[in-house]
């Protein structure tokens, strides 16, 4: 009986096999079936001429070319330049991102921000202190060069970004305080690195996984230079150290504005072996706003698309059953700032009035479509020390607040309050004169006749020169974090880069020593890996904000990518990254 | 006056005329609000950096010195013959970067876009002028004259969504926008003019597809200036078909198509030569808008980025670049205008 069982078995394995056989040949008829009806028959061939085969050889890398490359279609361009010395942009940071490598990143998928992995470094450690911060990098990663990753080359790497900071003093090392927070950086051996820190800093790992952190590779990465685009070179393009998951293929900018990115699969990825990237080559494709955008993903011109498809958009392509929309979280927040140089809001009761008239859910839900949240807090949700201190102290379309702030400032009637309110006009932020015109309704509706609010715009490049010159009395700015922590917000309500003048005793004596205590809380938030005291900290940091209501949250966005249905493996998680390497096709 | 006075007589008079648009932008750029020295720094720059930036850019000099620095640039035969391009000066914005070099990589996209415009702009309005003339009063006469009517008042960016929408979106027959597909190589440099480098490539799938990237912004293009021709083609054959000649060459038993294109036709060309020299001009205006809606990297979508950083040097050299362009159109156009006809040259 079980020598019967065994044919029985066996004879089936056997028709299997067979069957599997067929099936096999069945295929490789019909891909040679498919090569003879692309390439024609032998006798043909010889009958075409050089020109007809090199014709069908293009068509077939192109078709070639489609399988195993993602099209990604955006408004974004690279700012300025791809050195992480320099780079301080949203697009030129995910481009550094696809083809560099920092010591650790953040798990995909991470809620909080605050999972780190390793990249290329494999375990660290703090001292109790925070000061002293220990790396034992991965071993085996070559650059293209040839030569051996080590400590030696991130020591350079942390070096060379400190280094230009008084060179690029707009650079991202000197806007997250590389030159404040390292001390020094010290090779312990070939696979061990020593960041010696001048404070106790908990968030370090956080500013290890920013794209300002990226390695690069000494024979492209001058010491003391930084390194601008060069046309018709890619390599030279880029200091990086080419040890991510893509490098850079092709880089073509015209009057400062890119026309053509190629990332090809960088065989010199340290992260190979786990099939990453899925994808041999990622193409960026340039469209000048939302709309054309819209038009190449229906069109299929495009695979996916990302950075900006309005809100509008994103909600009517849902229903697109060729297109498929992915929805994340946001960390990209808006904020009003408060001009407190001169009148009217160098007046605190004037400022708290206005900040209490804001309607937020108004813009939310009418310009956003529901897609951005209101932010009672300079903190996102989902993140540590978020807050609703704003809404907690009644602080949103509060009319009743706001006169009643007026007129202890002396506005009323007789003296009504007018002033101007600046938005940014040429797409930096999203709908923006959208934003503003309500925000002006709503803020004129607290006191009809009292209030009188005039919009007034300006280019980027011009916002921000008027920004530093403090002539815009009250005006929308924005955010996105370089490292998603509490740390990475906080600082907003006295940034001294945003010239709202909280920070100056001249400007503001009353409310300067509550900017000093913020400062005092931030810094003792920093040097604590607690995370209750932490968000003890930042709550107590949000509690002087309101009170001083000289920067004030206005909503945080969620974020979106539109994809064909073919298209898988996107995380838009809270750190804003999109991980090219991880996606399908 | 001989063919070959008139042409060095205008050739001379091209002169001035760029002078003097060089110099109307020069000034224009310098009275127009926004600090490009101010605009470069992200944060507030102190006054040692603001006089940095400027010597950098060149804007420490007085005006009439930065005029003439920027003139001998221009007339630098030297750079000229080394780089293959005259010196416009470097960017404002991206110091490191030779205005130059940036509008000559993007003249091209223009160019082409332009040559194939003016191709469907004529074709379908001469076509479509000498019908509706042929069939004076009728119902077709009439169609056509509203056509070119509502081809003449679309608005540019609309008459591009829409194609966009039909070709692209519904249909899937045609990509919108951008050259060529971005998983194709695109033809080595020749002339820049990717379905003429492809042809010299000898590569017809590429050719193919660099004509079908051309076809949505030409056809956009093109049938908004194709209007005007059809409305002056239609009024000058309706004229000359009255004319004695015309009835003469009926009479001689000629066949139709012979006495309407060979022989009236070509009598109320003249006009509409002129006409077609003084579009290019409207086209390039045109092409700012076309080029923006199915972003083509040209020269247009140049200028428009590059306003917004108040980069004075590259939108002179761009405006410069346009104009010289309109200047050879123009002088291409009397050329053949005073060959057609001898009066001219009278």
């Amino acid at each position: 009986m079980y020598y019967t069982a065994t044919v029985l078995s066996n004879v089936s394995t056997v028709s299997s096999d067979v069957s599997t056989l067929t099936e096999g040949v069945a295929n490789l008829t019909s891909t040679i079936s498919d090569l003879a009806a692309i390439t024609g028959d032998l006798a043909d061939r010889f009958n075409v001429s050089i020109g007809d085969l090199q014709e069908r050889l293009a068509a077939i890398e192109a078709s070639l070319a489609v399988r195993e490359t993602l099209i990604v279609g955006t408004t974004d361009s690279v700012e300025l330049t791809l050195d992480p010395a320099q780079a301080y942009d949203y697009f030129g940071w995910n481009i550094l991102q696809q083809m560099g490598s920092t010591l650790v990143s953040v798990k995909p998928g991470s809620s909080t921000g605050a999972d780190f992995v390793p990249d290329l470094a494999l375990s660290w450690n703090s001292s109790t202190d925070l000061k002293t911060w220990d790396f034992t990098l991965r071993q085996g990663i070559t650059l293209p060069g040839g030569t051996t990753l080590g400590a030696t080359q991130v020591k350079y790497s942390f070096d060379r970004a400190i280094g230009l900071i008084p060179k690029i003093p707009e650079g991202a090392p000197a806007g997250l305080g590389y030159d404040l927070i390292f001390n020094r950086t010290e090779v312990l051996s070939t696979y061990k690195v020593r960041f010696h820190l001048n404070f106790p800093f908990s968030p370090f790992l956080g500013i290890l996984s920013a794209r300002s952190s990226t390695i690069v590779d000494p024979a492209y990465a001058p010491m003391g230079v930084q390194v601008n685009y060069t046309a018709g070179n890619a390599r030279t393009s880029t200091p990086v150290a080419f040890v991510g998951p893509y490098k850079l293929a092709n880089w073509v900018r015209v009057g400062g504005k890119d026309t053509e990115i190629k990332l090809d699969a960088n065989p010199n990825y340290w992260n190979l072996a786990s099939g990453y990237p899925k994808l041999k080559h990622i193409i960026f494709r340039f469209y000048p706003d939302a709309a054309t955008l819209r038009l190449a993903i229906e069109a299929g011109d495009v695979d996916m698309a990302f950075r900006h498809i309005s809100p509008t958009d994103a909600l009517d392509l849902e229903t697109n059953p060729n297109l498929r929309v992915w929805w994340g979280t946001g960390a990209f927040i808006q904020y009003l700032c408060f001009q407190e140089k001169y009148a009217p809001f160098n007046n605190r009761k004037v400022r708290l009035a206005i900040a209490a008239a804001v309607n937020r859910t108004l813009v939310t839900e009418t310009v956003f479509l529901g897609l951005s949240k209101p932010l009672y807090s300079i903190i996102p949700p989902g993140m540590m020390g978020h807050t609703e201190a704003f809404k907690d102290a009644g602080m949103d379309t509060n009319y009743t607040m706001t006169r009643d702030l007026l007129t202890q400032a002396g506005y009323g009637p007789s003296n009504p309050l007018a002033f101007d309110l600046w938005y940014e006009s040429s797409g930096h932020y999203p709908n923006s004169a959208d934003q503003a015109l309500l925000y002006k309704q709503a803020i004129e509706a607290a006191w009809p006749g009292v209030i009188t609010v005039t919009l007034k715009s300006a280019d980027w490049a011009s916002y921000r020169s008027n920004r530093n010159n403090e002539i815009m009395q009250a005006y929308v700015y924005g955010w996105y974090p370089d490292y998603v922590d509490p740390d990475d917000y906080s600082f907003l309500y006295w940034a001294t880069w945003l010239h709202t003048n909280y920070y100056n005793s001249t400007y503001n004596p009353g409310g300067y020593a509550q900017y000093q205590q913020q400062v005092a809380l931030y810094d003792q938030a920093r040097a604590t890996t607690n995370t209750t005291i932490r968000t003890q900290r930042y709550a107590q940091i949000d509690a002087i904000a309101v009170n001083q209501s000289s920067v004030v949250p206005l909503y945080v966005s969620t974020a979106w990518a539109v994809t064909k249905p073919s298209v898988y493996g996107i995380y838009l998680d809270i750190t804003q990254d999109m991980r090219y390497w991880l996606i399908s096709k | 006056m001989g063919l070959r006075t008139y042409i060095v007589t205008r050739i001379l008079l091209t002169i001035p005329t760029l002078l003097l648009l060089l110099t109307t932008v020069f000034l224009i750029m310098r009275v127009l609000p926004g600090d490009p020295v101010a605009l470069h720094f992200e944060k507030k720059a102190t006054e040692e950096q603001m006089d940095q930036m400027r010597r950098l850019l060149g804007l420490d000099k007085p005006l009439w010195q930065q005029y003439t620095d920027y003139l001998a640039g221009i007339f630098d035969i030297g750079y000229l013959l080394t780089y293959g391009y005259p010196n416009l000066g470097y960017s404002m914005e991206v110091t490191s970067e030779a205005v130059g070099a940036q509008i000559f990589s993007a003249f091209p996209a223009t160019l082409e876009l332009a040559i194939y415009s003016m191709i469907i702009a004529s074709v379908m309005g001469i076509l479509l002028g000498v019908v509706a003339s042929k069939s004076y009063n009728s119902i077709l006469d009439h169609l056509i004259r509203g056509l070119g009517t509502v081809a003449y008042a679309v608005p540019i960016f609309f008459l591009g969504i829409v194609l966009q929408l039909i070709f692209g979106v519904y249909l899937h027959w045609l990509p919108t926008g951008l050259r060529i597909s971005p998983t194709i190589e695109p033809p080595a440099t020749i002339t820049g003019l990717y379905t003429v480098d492809s042809l010299l490539e000898g590569n017809g799938f590429k050719f193919l597809e660099s004509l079908k990237a051309l076809a949505l912004p030409s056809l956009t293009l093109g049938i908004v200036l194709s209007g005007i021709f059809v409305r002056l083609t239609r009024m000058n054959m309706l004229e000359t078909l009255r004319l004695d000649f015309v009835t003469a060459a009926r009479a001689r038993g000629l066949r139709e198509s012979t006495v309407t294109y060979n022989y009236a036709l070509r009598n109320a060309f003249l006009p509409i030569l002129t006409m077609l020299g003084l579009q290019f001009a409207m086209l390039l205006g045109g092409a700012i808008l076309t080029e923006t809606t199915f972003s083509w990297p040209g020269l247009g979508r140049y200028i428009v980025q590059r306003i917004n950083f108040r980069d004075y040097t590259a939108i002179q050299g761009a405006v410069v670049m346009f104009g010289l362009f309109v200047t050879i159109v123009s002088l291409a156009v009397d050329v053949l205008y005073a060959y057609f006809d001898p009066r001219i040259r009278l």
